[in-house]
This record gives structure tokens, C-alpha cells and sequence, in this order.
């Protein structure tokens, strides 16, 4: 079937006659560099995909901001006020180095890595297979011809790109907010190092390596769901649902055993980052288990796109 | 092949190629077997172990908890204390070393050098720096359980200090075998097993060591409690890589902002004596006599007693400033949920136990604390 597309999809273009087939020669493949192009030039015209993105891009602004404020205004006499720190009990860091343009933006990441960046992730998912399928658009790109596999492949990296995308934006902005606020001041590791410029940027680009990583296990298996149903809503539900699932099962300690099996049981790990000398050993595992859900929904995937009618 | 085979082909190769990636993951470490190692006399490995100087090395310690330890806030009861999820230790095989216990989203860091020693809390951004010269450094030397700055970052976080120290102390009155071998962190170690001799009244079963066969630096440290075959409590290294370090790790400059408080050596043993209680509530085994602690019996039996801070639940109501009346008795309705009251020769008072010992929080103020039954730690609040 791979091989067999326009065979396969010839009868079909008649009724619809966007393509007549006899125009094409034979056997010739639609230029794959170009079916790349055509894909993220879609997505990003899409409004929705515009729009989270300036979500994306607004939230560490509006945490920095509002941090800056917060700490600015009762808190004047103590800069770093025990009372802050003890009343934001769950995320310290955030609250005496919050501004930083270290810890703003890798704090930023891990808070938007919880939901609302595997959102955009599952919507693009959902737009990429299901979408197009409700809208008749899948059927053109099997007429150009564009065998199902290579399809597979143009759809996932356009959630790459879509991924790699929001997790730079979101870094890039508590980076720029960070530097407005605080200048170079506090590029300090939790470990109570000062670090260089260039030890933070190379940080931030191993946060956004990871957490593309991480959210591209999530497309992986939104793209799965995405190739099996004609809703774009079902793939975002189902995605959204299995995260908050899987965030209330690592609560509780009665079920260690499966965490390991549990995907956002590694978002912890990106503060090992804010460590001086940071330790790769939690990263390198999230990375791994990331990549078991990638081969996992990518075959899924392969396997329901090869099967399915028209 | 019929495309329907390719995508069962697909999907059961990919789904089992990456259950089986996730499965590698959950799986323990260190399942290999025992090495064999030369026979050794506990005797020579206890005094190679307390003999050697640890080589420069980076390890990756982790502790497991199953003590039970209710947290009540403001008595030595504090669960927190071995709240974290690994500490990280450097060590340059002289004199100094970087301790860092990381924490959820905060770390300890503890770096000591030949002169100096620092400590910073990312949570609170609190420094404390001690420093001493020579005759500072003699005198605390001699103190009991190691200058204050050694305590800063010998303390628990460290397991071949930890261990050490706590073979030392309880030679007199434990049978010390070595116990076959095992593999701790990838490397070859002897199991050194302390079991308390039978006078000894005591919840403990036995603590066992691994001590490495080439380094002789304690690898892990066990506590087993009567009637349970996992430890109650494990510390020891996952990770031991004996090589020369980055000498910029020993090195610590206060981050700015920060609060930096300096201390020399000296003034400093008041406040170990603290730190020393509040570990010693926790484990039972460091026999702190400094601010205002005492202790009755020794060895596996050693209770120690201290008096509750003013605003702990115990303390008289009377004494109590206005404000903090109300939180004592919240704290009050908190250990009669977590305790059982009992009485005896002392008076009354309310006994928490956990899984190797208890603590009892005496109506008087006083707390007496052991790895005992209740009963122990009873008498031993008579007899004071």
C-alpha cells in the first residue's frame, strides 16, 4: 500500500476531479522537500496555532512581572523576605530567584510542560491527521501522490516544528523578561553558583532540546490517536486526559512501581539543570522513556494510516 | 505481504520495543552477583575502614526512609530532615569536599575546604560560613563527634563519614562480623555486620556497611529494626567514580543577595550541639551531651533527653507568649492523634513511637528520644 498510492487513490479522484490522474506521469513522487514546506506553512497560517503561540510567549511575561511586583511591594524592606519563601512552600525557586533570566525561563518551561505546551502539541496532532481527514484534505495529499509512511513522516515533523517551536518561544521569553527585569544579576545555580552567560544559554538550549523531546513522545502518541478518529477534539481530550491521569497517579506513593512507566514522571528532572555541576542522569532517563513513547505511538500510528480506507 | 500484516508487524514490534525501553527503566539497579573477595577479620576491616582517607571520588548517594517519623513541628521529631531525593558528593582526597542534598526544587550545599566552610540553602538563599585557623582547628578536632564545620558537612549527608563515625561509636557494645560480600554502586565491598549485643535493649536488629574492597570508604549504610527484612533506613551510593575532581567544586563564592552569616569555629559549637540533637532524635545514636542534652545508657540503649523548645506542644501553657497559645494547642490536638499518652516514675506525657524507637514528650517539657521500646525510654526519664 505504500507504494501503491495512486493506484489505491485513483478511483476517488474522479468524483472530486481536483487532480485529473492521467496529468501525472506515472510513479513520480511529490518533491518531499517541498510537502515539508507546504505542511508547517499550513500549520502556522492556522489562527489556533497562532494563538496558543502567543499564549505561549505572554505567560513567563506575566509571571515575571507579576513575581517582580509581589516581591517589590510588601516584601521592600527584605529583598529575598522569608515570608515569600515561606509562603510559596512548593516552588522556592521561584520565588528567590524568580526574576533571574536563568530561572525564569527554565521555570517557565517546566510549569507550561505540564499542560499547556503538550496542548498545542496534541492540537497540532489532532489538526495533522483527524483534522484533515474531517475537512477531505488528507485525501490530496494521497493524490499528489504521497505514499502513507512518507506522509507519516511530513505530519511529525510538522508537530516537531510546532513543538521545537513553543518550547523556544517559551524559553526565549522568560530569557528577554528575565534579562528586562534583572539584568545579568542573579544568574545564580541552586547549587549557589554564579554562572557565566554562556553557561545559562546552554542550559536553556538543553531545556528546549528536552522538553521538544518530551513533547514530541506527547505528538507521537496525540498522532496516533490523531490517525484513528475524524475528530480533532477526541485526539486533544484523550491526550489532556491521559496527562492528568498519569499526574494523578504519580501522587501517590502506593504506585512507585509504575511510575517509571508514566511519562510526566521525568518533568522533575529539568530543575536538575538549575544544579551546579548539573547532573545528566535524571534528564538522560526522561529522555529514554520520551523515546519509548515515540517508537510506541509512531508505529501505532504507521500501523492505523497504512490500514485505513481512503 | 498484505498491508495488514506489515501494520500488526508495526505496531507489535514498536509497542514491545518500547514497553520493553520503559521496563529497562523501572528496573534496580545493581542485580549482579556477589563478588569474591580475599577473606577479612572484621577487626582489620573496621580499622582499615576508620583508617583510610578517601580517595578523590564523585558519588551519587540516595537514602531510602522507612522510619515512620511523624514531622511535629518544633521538637527533634523532624521528618524532614531526610527529606530529599539525592545528595551528590565530591571529594578531592585531601581535605576537602562538596556535599550537595537535593531536594525537590531546592538543594543544600555544603562545600569545606582545608580552612573554611560553607553552606547554602537555595530555599531560604541563606550562606553560613565558618572559618577557623590552626589552633581553632586543633581544638575542634578534639571535640566530640568533630568540629562544627565537619558536622556541617559530615553530618548525614555524607555516608562515608556517617558510617564511620558510627562504627566508632558502637564497637563497645555490638559483635562486629564481617557478613560475605556484596555490590554497592558497581563496586566490590565487604558487608560489615553490627548486631547489639543481647543486654542491649533494643528495637534495632542489626546495621550492616558495605565497605569498598579497594578504597575502604563505606559505601552504604543499612538499619534493620526487629521483625522486618527490608532496612528500616538505607543510605549509600548508586553512583562511585574514584578520580581526580575539578578543583573549582571546592571552591564557594556567596551568590550576590544572598544572606551570608560568618561564624568562626569556635562559637559554632552551640549551634552543632543543636543540629547534633536533632539528628540524634532522628537516629538515636549520636550521643550529644552539649546544650542541654543528656543521655542515659549507651550504645544500642542510649536515650537521649533535651528539653522542648519554648514553643514546642509540651512546654507549660503559662510560659507561652499570647499569640502562640492557640498553634500549641493545635499541636497538642496533633501529637494526641500521632502518640498515645503514657505515665510513669517521670510523670506523664505523651510517647510517638516510629519504626526503631519512640520519643516521649514529657508534660514537664523535657523529650527523651532512643532507638528503645517505650519502656526504656521511660526509665530513663525516672532516672534522670
Amino acid at each position: 500500500m505504500t507504494t501503491g498510492g495512486p493506484m489505491a487513490t485513483g478511483p476517488m479522484t474522479l468524483p472530486e476531479g481536483t487532480v485529473p490522474p492521467e496529468v501525472l506521469p506515472a510513479r513520480r513522487r511529490a518533491p518531499f522537500g517541498r510537502l515539508l514546506r507546504a505542511e508547517v506553512r499550513w500549520i502556522f497560517r492556522r489562527p489556533r496555532t497562532l494563538v496558543v503561540l502567543a499564549l505561549l510567549a505572554a505567560l513567563p511575561v506575566i509571571t515575571g512581572v507579576a513575581v517582580d511586583l509581589s516581591l517589590d511591594g510588601p516584601g521592600a524592606s527584605a529583598p529575598v523576605g522569608p515570608g515569600a519563601a515561606g509562603a510559596g512552600g512548593e516552588a522556592p525557586i521561584f520565588v528567590t530567584m524568580a526574576t533571574s533570566a536563568f530561572v525564569l525561563p527554565l521555570g517557565s518551561l517546566m510549569t507550561l510542560l505540564m499542560l499547556l505546551l503538550p496542548l498545542t502539541v496534541a492540537m497540532a496532532s489532532g489538526d495533522a491527521l483527524a483534522g484533515e481527514q474531517s475537512t477531505g484534505a488528507l485525501r490530496g495529499w494521497l493524490l499528489a501522490p504521497v505514499a502513507r509512511g512518507r506522509l507519516l513522516v511530513v505530519k511529525s515533523v510538522g508537530v516537531l516544528v510546532v513543538a521545537l517551536a513553543a518550547s523556544t518561544l517559551v524559553v526565549t521569553s522568560g530569557l528577554v523578561t528575565g534579562l528586562v527585569l534583572a539584568g545579568t544579576d542573579g544568574l545564580v545555580s541552586m547549587s549557589g553558583t554564579e554562572l557565566s552567560i554562556g553557561g545559562v544559554l546552554w542550559r536553556l538550549a538543553i531545556a528546549i532540546a528536552w522538553a521538544t523531546v518530551y513533547l514530541m513522545a506527547v505528538g507521537a502518541v496525540a498522532l496516533a490517536i490523531s490517525a484513528s478518529t475524524e475528530h480533532p477534539m477526541v485526539v486533544v481530550v484523550s491526550v489532556l486526559g491521559g496527562l492528568i491521569v498519569s499526574q494523578v497517579l504519580l501522587q501517590f506513593s502506593a504506585l512507585d512501581w509504575l511510575h517509571p512507566y508514566l511519562l510526566p514522571s521525568s518533568l522533575d528532572s529539568l530543575v536538575d539543570l538549575i544544579r551546579d555541576p548539573v547532573s545528566f542522569d535524571g534528564l538522560a532517563e526522561g529522555a529514554f522513556r520520551a523515546l519509548c513513547y515515540l517508537v510506541i505511538g509512531l508505529s501505532l500510528a504507521y500501523a492505523r494510516l497504512t490500514t485505513r480506507d481512503g | 505481504m498484505r498491508p495488514s500484516t506489515k501494520a500488526l508487524i508495526a505496531a507489535g514490534t514498536g509497542i514491545a520495543a518500547g514497553i520493553a525501553g520503559l521496563a529497562l527503566t523501572a528496573l534496580p539497579a545493581g542485580a549482579d552477583d556477589d563478588p569474591v573477595l580475599p577473606a577479612i577479620d572484621a577487626e582489620q576491616l573496621v580499622a582499615s575502614a576508620l583508617e583510610a582517607r578517601p580517595p578523590a571520588f564523585a558519588g551519587v548517594a540516595e537514602v531510602q526512609n522507612e522510619l515512620g517519623l511523624p514531622s511535629v513541628p518544633g521538637t527533634p521529631i523532624d521528618a524532614e530532615l531526610l527529606d530529599f531525593d539525592a545528595v551528590r558528593v565530591f571529594h578531592d582526597g585531601e581535605e576537602s569536599a562538596r556535599v550537595q542534598v537535593e531536594r525537590q526544587s531546592s538543594e543544600l550545599t555544603f562545600v569545606k575546604t582545608p580552612d573554611e566552610a560553607w553552606a547554602y540553602d537555595s530555599q531560604e538563599n541563606t550562606v553560613q560560613h565558618v572559618t577557623w585557623d590552626e589552633a581553632d582547628l586543633a581544638a575542634a578536632r578534639e571535640h566530640a563527634g568533630g568540629s562544627a564545620a565537619g558536622e556541617m558537612t559530615n553530618g548525614l549527608a555524607d555516608p562515608s563519614q556517617a558510617a564511620t563515625e558510627i562504627i566508632e561509636r558502637l564497637r563497645p557494645t555490638s559483635d562486629i562480623v564481617v557478613d560475605g560480600t556484596a555490590r554497592v554502586a558497581g563496586r566490590a565491598a565487604y558487608e560489615l555486620v553490627l548486631t547489639p549485643k543481647p543486654a542491649e535493649k533494643t528495637l534495632l536488629r542489626e546495621v550492616t556497611v558495605a565497605i569498598d574492597e579497594e578504597t575502604r570508604v563505606p559505601l552504604r549504610f543499612d538499619v534493620f529494626a526487629n521483625g522486618s527484612s527490608d532496612p528500616v533506613l538505607s543510605l549509600g551510593f548508586v553512583e562511585f567514580e574514584v578520580g581526580a575532581q575539578d578543583a573549582d567544586l571546592f571552591e564557594f563564592t556567596p551568590p550576590e543577595g544572598a544572606e551570608v552569616e560568618t561564624t568562626e569555629a569556635g562559637d559554632l559549637a552551640g549551634a552543632a550541639g543543636e543540629r547534633a540533637g536533632a539528628e540524634s532524635g532522628a537516629e538515636g545514636t549520636e550521643p550529644g551531651t552539649e546544650q542541654g542534652l543528656t543521655t542515659v545508657g549507651d550504645g544500642w540503649d542510649t536515650v537521649v533527653i533535651g528539653a522542648a523548645p519554648a514553643d514546642a506542644p509540651g512546654a507549660p501553657a503559662g510560659a507561652l507568649p499570647e499569640g502562640s497559645a492557640e498553634s500549641g494547642q493545635d499541636l497538642d490536638g496533633l501529637l494526641g492523634q500521632i502518640g498515645e499518652p503514657v505515665s510513669g516514675e517521670f510523670g506523664s506525657g505523651t510517647h510517638v513511637p516510629f519504626a526503631v524507637g519512640g520519643v516521649i514528650i514529657a508534660d514537664d517539657g523535657r523529650i527523651a528520644a532512643g532507638a528503645v521500646p517505650q519502656q526504656v525510654l521511660v526509665d530513663a526519664l525516672g532516672t534522670e
